[in-house]
């Protein structure tokens, strides 16, 4: 490999370290602050240095990738797998660049062979990337998942030719991506079964595996099986004929079965998440009714060991209450009768959390954490969801936590001097209106600026892998996909009591004030009761960002006072001009400045408080 | 004899009893003759006035006792008649007073009504000017006011407008024309009219057209739009938010008319709304009557819409009917008699027997294009899905033997069309021809079709000639040349390209692939010869500039910036094209900040290439 590829590999790894949440050590709380500044700067550093890396090395090979020789292309092919090799993770999104670039070279060439190659990396690329957009709705990434399934679409469509095709590589990639085509979400379950039984077909057809003998065709089979049973839709409503409820079970027997009987024969309980499986797909098949599903997966919640740490171990105490939940949610009739039982396991749940003794940035905990964020079932007595959200913001997202804490600061403050100069700015909503007495008027005011401030950015949580794992700036399709943190800020808040009303903030801080850009279209300014609240935080963030050393611009932060500039230079188009005009009081500026400098402090704070809770001084 | 008949013709007598007391006389018996002399009902002659009754008649008084008297009333032929006469026309002028009250009292209501009508959007109008004086500074709260101003003005507009209509027609001062148009347009025009309505009502509102075999007609269209719109309009208004509105457009022959040179134009307009009672349908084409209705808000309008479209149908020699039943919808058909245009039929030069690939989940709309294009002379082959097409394509790009075109309908099970379109570009080439036919504004959508690989749309409603006409000037243009793509958008080879670059291969490969359009390519070696070429041409010479970023001597940026500086009219606007596989967020606004229109990633995508020289020089192409 070239040495800018070697050391941009080795950034990545550092970058990684840097953004996990710092132990306090002996730390004071000062001196923990400081440290989480100074790794921040250094992953901006190292992101900067990637880029200049990148666009040193990189780009211009890929520039002229027409003239690149076999020994570059080897080079650039080898560099790509190191930063994905269909398992392991570094850089997704460059991985889809050097691929998308290589698919382009390919075509023109017209290299078939290549062709195939690429169509299935880039594939894969693609789908790791969809996977990462978690909890939104179908219609809003069903782009990417087209994107991603045209690419293996058309490497399988070569199956026709398969007998003409003379390396074995290639009729693996063919096959690969046939089967690969069954990834990710689909519209009803019975269009992914149709796709799989068609694959499994087709690699237990004889004629395939004689011209391929040395492919693994047991594996392939298995894991053709695996995808059959696995991400088969939880709703019984869904369209699924006879035929196909019959192969899922038989799939599923294969999988399953297996396991359990090595269970058995060690006298072990099959893993949780094997027993979850099948008894989800037996009662997805109509084997049994809800009760009698719920009622076998409450026997495996109850089984669970909550000293156990392993991934099976995190499945039971976080992953199986979030499935669980889920299906509760689904039939709300059930949840009455199970609220206690549903409040016991959320507070296990924390407590297990807690209690977690290795780094909390690793492993599935956050991955199964946000699952449940997803489908947190809210009741009267039980854990309330905000504060359920802000523990994962402050422990698996510190940056969108320390941004989000300084906004909610910042905008808290902008929001006190409105109310002292006009009592019935925010009267446009409900709630606020509603109230005689100017003092709690105020005080709820000031309390849902603070809450939009904390919440606006939770989305974030659901795409977090582009925000806080992205070792350089965004590529385009990276920056479409980032924005859909505020579909699914609005999706988390949304439906929850405790939090709903923060939605809008969530859903329409990056809109413009006039409308004429900005995102997403889902919102609706003037459609929106909390227009105003929505302007101020989306002021605030803006300040904020632009004045945080966080930016991995190369023009770098601006200070606060250029901030309000800028800002005021946008008044009427992206800024209320209404805020503006107060922001160019200085003492008014000075205030907000202060209030974002504390906001700040207290997040760290915060942050060193939960760090020294949880992951104690060792280390 | 004869004279005696005619003395006993022209003699009738007639008797009354007549009272005189100190109450005034009156009337206390009546016989038929006096009926018929007088021309009034035996009521009438009792309640009347003695003297004034007879007046102008001949009359015999007998005296019974002192306070009755017998009266013997005669009467002249010519008299009779006379009074045969009057009798008619007053009774006519009794129908005519009667018709007279109640129009009145209708046009009562109607001004009541009216009134009403037209100070809600002229209160809307004078509301929100004040709300968009108050909020001056707050452009969004402005422009907010100014959008509602607009509405309650069109609506405040179209109530002006029908009862000027309504004065015309009754006045007798509107007259129709006779004009060729094109029925295609018109249900176009429609359809843009009355979609907005619907989708703001969340309504489904289908428009179906089968059978149209004759496409330019001779009528009013303005009347006929009228008609349409006005039936629409009401579905939109009398059916609930949600509710479906389906419309369809025939054609029959019409014999009775002679040669073919008329058809009857079939329109229907079916909705699940509120419906009418039957009582209701009695009045429906009556001037200002309007359903009542209390489940949907209250409706404003004139109540003359239906009058007029009535006036309108009968003033075509068409029929108009309507079936209703309350609370379950209504059925409105209008039929017209419509004379064909003697421009002749178009014809299209299409490869005969080729397949077209048809990606279309919709039956209906699947259907039609299929039919259609059968009529061509073509060979649909339809596809549900998105991964049905690619896998087709893919194995007819391998056999080398490639469908004419794709033609992309609204919907697929999978995916979302233009997803696909975007795909088809890159496996398929810059030559394949891709076709949208969607019911979605082309405004709306042309960045992302074009972006995604579209050449050419056809709106919805379908119709054969405008499918059939696209799909022509697509697939000529593609037999021609395969990878020429002049054709549809106007001829490349007016056009100038700069293309700035350093790397000889690449160089070579741009100006080959710009070359086979046709477009003239002068390439420049780094920022600073681009410059001096630009400086050195002739205002206007340089339709687009491909600039590469990274080069010796000055990069692509400062190039931009100082090409942007000179001093000429055209440095501000020729469209400038960042090439780079520089693809960070920030690498996207630095070209833009530096002057660059647009920006494409290195190595250079062919299609990508075409759709810029689509997407830009076609407007010049059109305009030129």
């Amino acid at each position: 490999m070239q040495p800018y590829q070697e050391e941009y590999l080795v950034n990545l790894r550092q970058f990684a370290a840097l953004s996990q949440r710092e132990r306090p050590g002996e730390l004071t709380c000062e001196e923990y602050a400081a440290r989480i500044m100074d790794n921040r700067a250094r992953t901006i550093q190292l992101g900067r240095r990637n880029m200049e890396l990148l666009r040193t090395g990189l780009f211009p090979v890929l520039d002229d990738l027409f003239a690149a020789s076999p020994e570059e292309l080897r080079e650039l092919e080898e560099f790509s797998f190191r930063l994905y090799d269909g398992r392991t993770e570094l850089d997704v999104g460059l991985f889809c660049q050097i691929h998308q670039a290589l698919l382009s070279l390919a075509r023109q060439k017209r290299d078939r062979s290549a062709m195939i190659r690429e169509l299935y990396w880039l594939g894969m690329g693609r789908n790791s990337l969809v996977s990462k957009l978690v909890g939104l709705e179908m219609s809003d990434i069903e782009e990417y998942i087209a994107r991603m399934r045209l690419c293996f679409t058309e490497a399988a469509a070569y199956l026709k030719y398969y007998h003409e095709v003379e390396d074995t590589e290639t009729r693996g990639y063919i096959l690969r991506a046939r089967a690969n085509m069954a990834l990710g979400q689909f519209h009803s379950p019975g269009e992914k079964v149709a796709l799989l039984k068609k694959t499994l077909k087709i690699l237990q057809d004889k004629y395939y595996q004689e011209k391929a003998p040395s492919l693994p065709w047991e594996r392939f089979i298995y894991l053709t099986h695996q995808n059959m049973t696995s991400s088969i839709a939880h709703s019984r409503e869904k369209v699924m004929t006879p035929d196909d409820m019959a192969d899922i079970m038989e799939s599923a027997y294969i999988v399953y079965q297996q396991r359990f009987d090595e269970a058995e024969m060690q006298g072990k309980q099959p893993p949780a998440k094997s027993a979850f499986a099948y008894y989800a797909i037996e009662y997805f098949c109509g084997l049994y009714d809800l009760e009698t599903f719920l009622t076998k997966v409450e026997g495996l919640l109850d089984v669970a060991d909550p000293t156990d740490y392993s991934w099976d171990g995190m499945y039971g105490m976080i992953s199986l209450p979030a499935f669980y939940s889920q299906y509760l949610a689904q039939y709300p009739e059930k949840i009455p009768s199970r609220v206690a039982y549903v409040e016991h396991l959320y507070r296990r749940m924390l407590s297990y959390t807690d209690s977690y003794p290795g780094d909390p940035g690793e492993g599935n905990l956050f991955l199964y954490l946000r699952q449940l964020s997803l489908t947190f079932i809210e009741t009267g007595g039980g854990v309330p969801y905000g504060e359920f959200l802000q523990r994962l913001l402050l422990r698996f997202a510190p940056e969108v936590y320390r941004h989000s804490r300084t906004v909610a600061e910042g905008v808290r403050s902008l929001c006190s001097v409105i109310m002292e100069d006009d009592p019935t700015f925010f009267d446009d909503i409900d709630f606020i209106r509603d109230i005689c007495a100017p003092a709690e008027k105020r005080r709820t005011v000031l309390d849902y600026a603070m809450g939009c401030g904390l919440f606006h950015d939770v989305g974030k949580i659901s795409v977090i892998e582009l925000f806080s794992r992205t070792p350089r700036q965004w590529f385009e399709e990276e920056y479409e996909m980032a924005r859909l943190h505020t579909l699914a800020g609005q999706i988390l808040l949304e439906p929850r009591p405790s939090t709903s009303r923060y939605a809008p903030a969530a859903l329409g801080h990056h809109t413009w004030y006039d409308g004429s850009r900005g995102y997403p279209s889902a919102y609706r300014r003037l459609d929106c009761p909390a227009r105003q609240m929505v302007d101020a935080v989306g002021l605030i963030d803006w300040l904020e960002t632009m004045t945080s050393s966080s930016r991995m611009y190369s023009d770098g932060p601006k200070s606060f006072e250029e901030a309000v500039e800028a800002a005021a230079q946008l008044e009427g188009r992206r800024f209320s001009p209404l805020l503006t005009a107060r922001l160019r009081d200085p003492g008014v500026a000075e205030q907000v400045k202060d209030a974002l400098k504390r906001g700040q402090e207290d997040a760290c704070r915060r942050m060193y408080e939960d760090a020294l809770q949880t992951m104690g001084r060792e280390g | 004899m004869e004279q005696m008949d005619q003395a006993y013709a022209v003699e009738q007598k007639g008797h009354l009893v007549v009272r005189r007391d100190e109450v005034g006389p009156r009337i206390l018996f009546v016989d038929g003759g006096a009926c018929d002399i007088t021309g009034l009902s035996r009521e009438k002659l009792l309640e009347s006035e003695p003297e004034r009754t007879v007046r102008g008649l001949e009359v015999q008084r007998l005296e019974l006792d002192g306070c009755h008297e017998l009266w013997v009333l005669s009467a002249a032929s010519c008299n009779l008649d006379h009074m045969r006469e009057l009798t008619q026309v007053n009774a006519a002028l009794e129908e005519a007073l009667k018709a007279a009250e109640e129009a009145n009292q209708a046009k009562s209501r109607f001004l009541s009504s009216m009134s009403h009508d037209i100070r809600t959007p002229m209160n809307a109008i004078v509301g929100m000017t004040a709300i968009g004086l108050s909020h001056i500074d707050e452009k969004a709260r402005v422009h907010d006011c100014l959008n509602k101003i607009q509405t309650a003005s069109s609506h405040l507009m179209s109530l002006v407008n029908d009862v000027l209509d309504m004065s015309r027609i009754d006045s007798g001062r509107m007259t129709l024309s006779e004009e060729d148009f094109s029925l295609p347009d018109l249900i176009h025009d429609v359809a843009v009219i009355v979609r907005p309505q619907a989708a703001q009502k969340e309504q489904s509102l289908q428009l179906q057209i089968g059978g149209i075999r004759e496409e330019r007609l001779v009528g009013d269209p303005l009347r006929l739009r009228q008609i349409i719109v006005n039936i629409i309009g009401n579905a939109v208004k009398y059916t609930q938010a949600g509710g479906d509105i389906q419309v369809s457009f025939a054609q029959r022959p019409a014999p009775e008319r002679g040669d073919g040179s008329y058809v009857w134009l079939d329109f229907t307009c079916r909705d699940n709304g509120i419906g009418m009672s039957e009582e209701f349908l009695g009045r429906i084409f009556l001037p200002f009557e309007r359903v009542q209705n209390t489940t949907i808000s209250r409706i404003e309008g004139t109540g003359l819409g239906m009058s007029i479209v009535k006036k309108l149908v009968d003033s075509m020699g068409g029929i108009i009917s309507v079936k209703s039943r309350e609370g379950e919808g209504s059925l409105f058909r209008v039929e017209l008699p419509m004379a064909v245009s003697v421009q002749s039929r178009m014809e299209f030069s299409l490869p005969q027997g080729q397949t077209v690939l048809v990606a279309e989940s919709r039956e209906d709309q699947a259907g039609q294009v299929i039919a259609y294009l059968e009529e061509g002379g073509l060979k649909p082959v339809r596809l549900n899905s998105g991964l049905e097409a690619v896998t087709r394509l893919t194995e007819a790009q391998y056999e080398e033997r490639m469908p004419c075109a794709l033609l992309l309908g609204q919907e697929l099970v999978d995916m979302p069309p233009l997803d696909l379109a975007a795909h088809v570009r890159q496996l398929a080439g810059p030559s394949f021809p891709i076709l949208l036919v969607s019911e979605d504004d082309w405004a709306q959508i042309e960045y992302r079709a074009v972006r995604a690989g579209v050449n050419a749309f056809v709106p919805c409603p379908l119709f054969r000639s405008r499918l059939l006409e696209a799909l022509a000037a697509l697939t000529s243009q593609s037999e021609r040349d395969e990878q020429d793509l002049n054709g549809q958008d106007g001829d490349y080879s007016a056009f100038r390209v700069l293309l700035v670059e350093d790397n000889e291969l690449n160089q070579e490969i741009a100006m080959e692939l710009l070359g086979m359009t046709g477009v003239q390519v002068e390439a420049a070696g780094d920022g600073a010869q681009a410059v001096e070429k630009f400086q050195n041409s002739l205002e206007g010479y340089y339709d687009l500039i491909f600039m590469d970023i990274q080069m010796p001597v000055m990069d692509g940026y400062e190039a931009t910036r100082r090409i942007r500086k000179l001093p000429r009219q055209d440095a501000e606007q020729v469209w400038i094209v960042a090439m780079t596989a520089n693809a960070f967020m920030e690498d996207v606004r630095r070209s833009r900040e530096a002057g660059m229109n647009e920006h494409i990633s290195k190595p250079v995508d062919v299609d990508r290439l075409m759709e810029i020289l689509r997407g830009h020089l076609k407007p010049k192409a059109a305009e030129d």
